[in-house]
């Protein structure tokens, strides 16, 4: 990812890296994406892997102890980098939205879930009270919530977990956002209601336009949705592309083998597979490739020096020195034809 | 799994344990709330059942049921020919201690003591037991440990200092160390990312072939089910809606919920021999019928019609085939049809089903989606 960025670009991350504990250990190593308008981005790794203090970088909000150590955000062509409090906030809600993985923690539980959206336009738009009601239910109907009126007057404990999650994406997009990160958003949800809620955010994206952040550990919930990919290993991005093209030549071992523990979805009797070993420890100094000590194809090349990301096909890069090796072509197709 | 059958679960034996009937009420006065209603199952030696449903269609108060920390309103619940429901007082503590059922709760990081050590968590109910020296104790806690893949080093680590994986592995050795003869795990890999996922489903196929141990895993994720289940039962609020072999059901669902549950996982292939949309009511659907005694289902049911007022019994369909393995039927001896559907319209939906629009009509964009959780937010019951 480098020149200049494309014209619709709404989030742009350059070479990101993040410490945490107050600096001792970086977490994420030189982080690149971007998600342009009508968009969206799927970010996928085990736990642990940097994807949420990416998320939360993007949206001025780390955690405590955490730092940018270097490169840049950009949203909208605008640097925010160092965007101080004040910028931050005039950027959530109008600029970025944010849903996250237990939505009933981030509602007030005492008041009803109308007048806490309602309090949203009123703060970020100034907008009168009867207008900001008729806007809340409005959005109601928008993100699918049956009966709008009386689940305005609701309270957090009286809704369904999949109906707190379209209260908390009616909120991320009330003030008309460009950008809506998702983390982990269905993660919480049954299948059934995960599947409409995947659905929901495929018709605000044609409708509306918003370019999406998504993030999750399952790849089969990413190909259901994103239309590009990066996946996450150890603090670093080791494969980027179309989603469709990661699936079919998944180009790094470590997409190989998380597509080999992904759900089928044929519903047949088959081997489960695992990903042997742990991933290293945060922070961990590793000289080559951070995924060598798992990686089945693992030659010397791969420990003796840093590994960057090399250049595939048009907008697909992976960060392995074998990525071009025919052999280990013919190790992924075999994992595509075993995920069959 | 493609293991040898071990404990081979015929047909005509006697059930390890039998919940017959079982309706549970929750709650009293205005709140009580029947969380189940006619509730059979029963679970043979050596198979792993996959209990499904969504979130409050009773899976979790079934399993509390059948290990005595729910108490049925009616039905009995018969374990090795013992009706352990009727038992009371010093016999039914002697049952509880004894530890033959056991239940692996729902998040281990919150259903293990975080003050204790897993040396202490895992050999807490041999200590219950009594009657157990403390050097035996520990060597069952280790052994334990070793049948799901732990290090012993582990034993004097508190839960917090270890990782997600390790800890669902501690929750499932606690359960073992009692050497159960029956293990029932509540959403064992649901908090799990997907290699650690698998991880767990094989250590438990591992184990029911090393043990013969029957398990029975609460699920809501389908697709990992069908890689170790034996058997797949689906409960919607509160019933079984479909009870039957895992491939047959998986390749040909009788119960239109089943096929939803299907729909609805993701996948990495596109190719879904039927959409969710398909199965899903629009507008345009015949409002089904809304009596009291109406299907469980009807309500979100795309096929419900006029006899669908009425609940449907478990109905046999067909005969079941035993089968164990991928692809191999097995003789088994006299067969009686252990595939079950509660559906009256289970041999035309299909049909109608392939008729229907693959893809979400256009839709006004104030009328984004049918909202479908008003009626799933059924009761809200112990189920997390």
């Amino acid at each position: 990812m480098s020149g200049n960025p494309p014209p619709d670009e709404v989030l742009g991350i350059e070479d990101l890296h993040i410490t945490v504990h107050d600096g001792a250990v970086t977490a994420v190593r030189g982080i690149s994406l971007s998600v342009s308008t009508g968009e969206i981005v799927g970010l996928v790794g085990e736990s642990g892997s940097g994807k949420t203090l990416a998320c939360r970088a993007a949206l001025g909000v780390l955690p405590a102890g955490c730092a940018i150590e270097s490169g840049t955000i950009s949203f909208g062509g605008k640097d925010v980098t160092d965007l101080s409090r004040r910028g931050w906030e005039r950027l959530h809600g109008t600029g970025v939205g944010a849903v996250f993985q237990d939505p009933s923690s981030y509602l007030n539980p005492n008041l009803t879930v109308g007048s806490q959206l309602a309090e949203v336009l009123r703060v970020k738009q100034g907008m009168p009270r009867r207008e900001a009601h008729r806007k809340t239910v409005e959005l109601f109907t928008t993100v699918g919530l049956h009966n709008p009126e009386r689940v305005f007057h609701q309270i957090p404990a009286e809704l369904s977990g999949g109906m707190l999650q379209r209260v908390m994406i009616a909120i991320a997009i009330s003030c008309g956002p460009q950008l809506l990160i998702a983390d982990e958003a269905t993660t919480a949800l049954d299948v059934t209601i995960q599947a409409e809620i995947i659905e929901l955010l495929k018709d605000l994206r044609d409708q509306r336009g918003l370019a999406v952040l998504f993030v999750s550990h399952d790849l089969a919930l990413i190909r259901e949705l994103c239309d590009r990919v990066v996946v996450f290993y150890a603090g670093e991005a080791v494969e980027t592309g179309p989603v469709e093209e990661i699936i079919e030549r998944p180009s790094h071992p470590y997409t190989q083998a998380l597509l080999g523990v992904a759900s089928v979805g044929d519903f047949q009797r088959r081997e489960l597979r695992v990903i042997p070993g742990q991933p290293p420890q945060v922070g961990a100094d590793i000289t080559g490739c951070r995924f060598a000590a798992r990686c089945p194809a693992a030659i010397d090349a791969c420990r003796s020096a840093p590994v960057g990301l090399m250049r595939l096909a048009p907008g697909h890069q992976a960060r392995c020195v074998r990525a071009a090796d025919p052999e280990l072509a013919a190790a992924a197709a075999e994992t595509a034809l075993a995920a069959r | 799994m493609t293991a040898p059958v071990t404990g081979a679960a015929s047909l005509d034996a006697k059930p390890l344990l039998a919940a017959e009937d079982i309706d549970v009420v929750l709650g009293r006065g205005w709140r009580a709330n029947q969380v189940l209603s006619h509730v059979n199952l029963k679970i043979w030696p050596g198979e792993i059942v996959g209990l499904v449903g969504e979130t409050g269609s009773g899976k979790t108060t079934l399993a509390r049921t059948v290990v005595g920390l729910v108490r049925p309103k009616q039905g009995r619940i018969v374990f090795d020919g013992t009706e352990i429901s009727g038992l009371r007082g010093g016999a039914r503590r002697r049952d509880r201690r004894s530890g033959h059922v056991q239940l692996v709760f729902q998040d281990p990081l919150r259903s293990l003591d975080p003050d204790l050590t897993v040396a202490e968590i895992v050999g807490e109910g041999l200590k219950i037991r009594g009657g157990i020296g403390r050097a035996e104790i520990e060597r069952r806690a280790t052994r334990a440990l070793q049948q799901v893949g732990l290090d012993a080093a582990l034993l004097s680590r508190a839960p917090g200092q270890i990782s997600g994986g390790q800890r669902q592995r501690v929750a499932i050795a606690r359960a073992l160390a009692t050497d159960p003869r029956l293990l029932l795990c509540d959403e064992p890999v649901s908090a799990l990312d997907a290699s650690n996922r698998n991880y767990i489903l094989r250590l438990l196929g591992e184990l029911r072939d090393s043990l013969g141990l029957p398990i029975v895993i609460i699920s809501h994720d389908l697709s990992s089910l069908a890689g170790i289940a034996d058997r797949v039962v689906v409960l919607y609020r509160g019933r079984i809606v479909e009870d039957g072999p895992v491939g047959q059901v998986f390749a040909e669902p009788r119960h239109p919920y089943t096929a939803l549950l299907m729909a609805s996982a993701p996948s990495v292939t596109h190719d879904r021999p039927l959409s969710a949309h398909q199965l899903r009511r629009t507008p345009d659907d015949p409002a089904p019928p809304s009596t009291a005694n109406a299907c469980v289902f009807a309500a979100r049911c795309p096929f419900a019609i006029g006899a669908c007022a009425e609940q449907p019994a478990l109905e046999a369909i067909g005969t079941a085939r035993n089968v164990r393995t991928a692809g191999t039927v097995e003789a088994a001896g006299p067969q009686t049809a252990r595939w079950t559907a509660a559906c009256h319209r289970h041999g035309e939906w299909p049909a109608l089903a392939r008729e229907r629009s693959a893809v979400a009509a256009p839709r006004q964009p104030a009328k984004l989606t049918r909202n479908q959780e008003g009626f799933s937010s059924c009761p809200s019951s112990s189920s997390a």
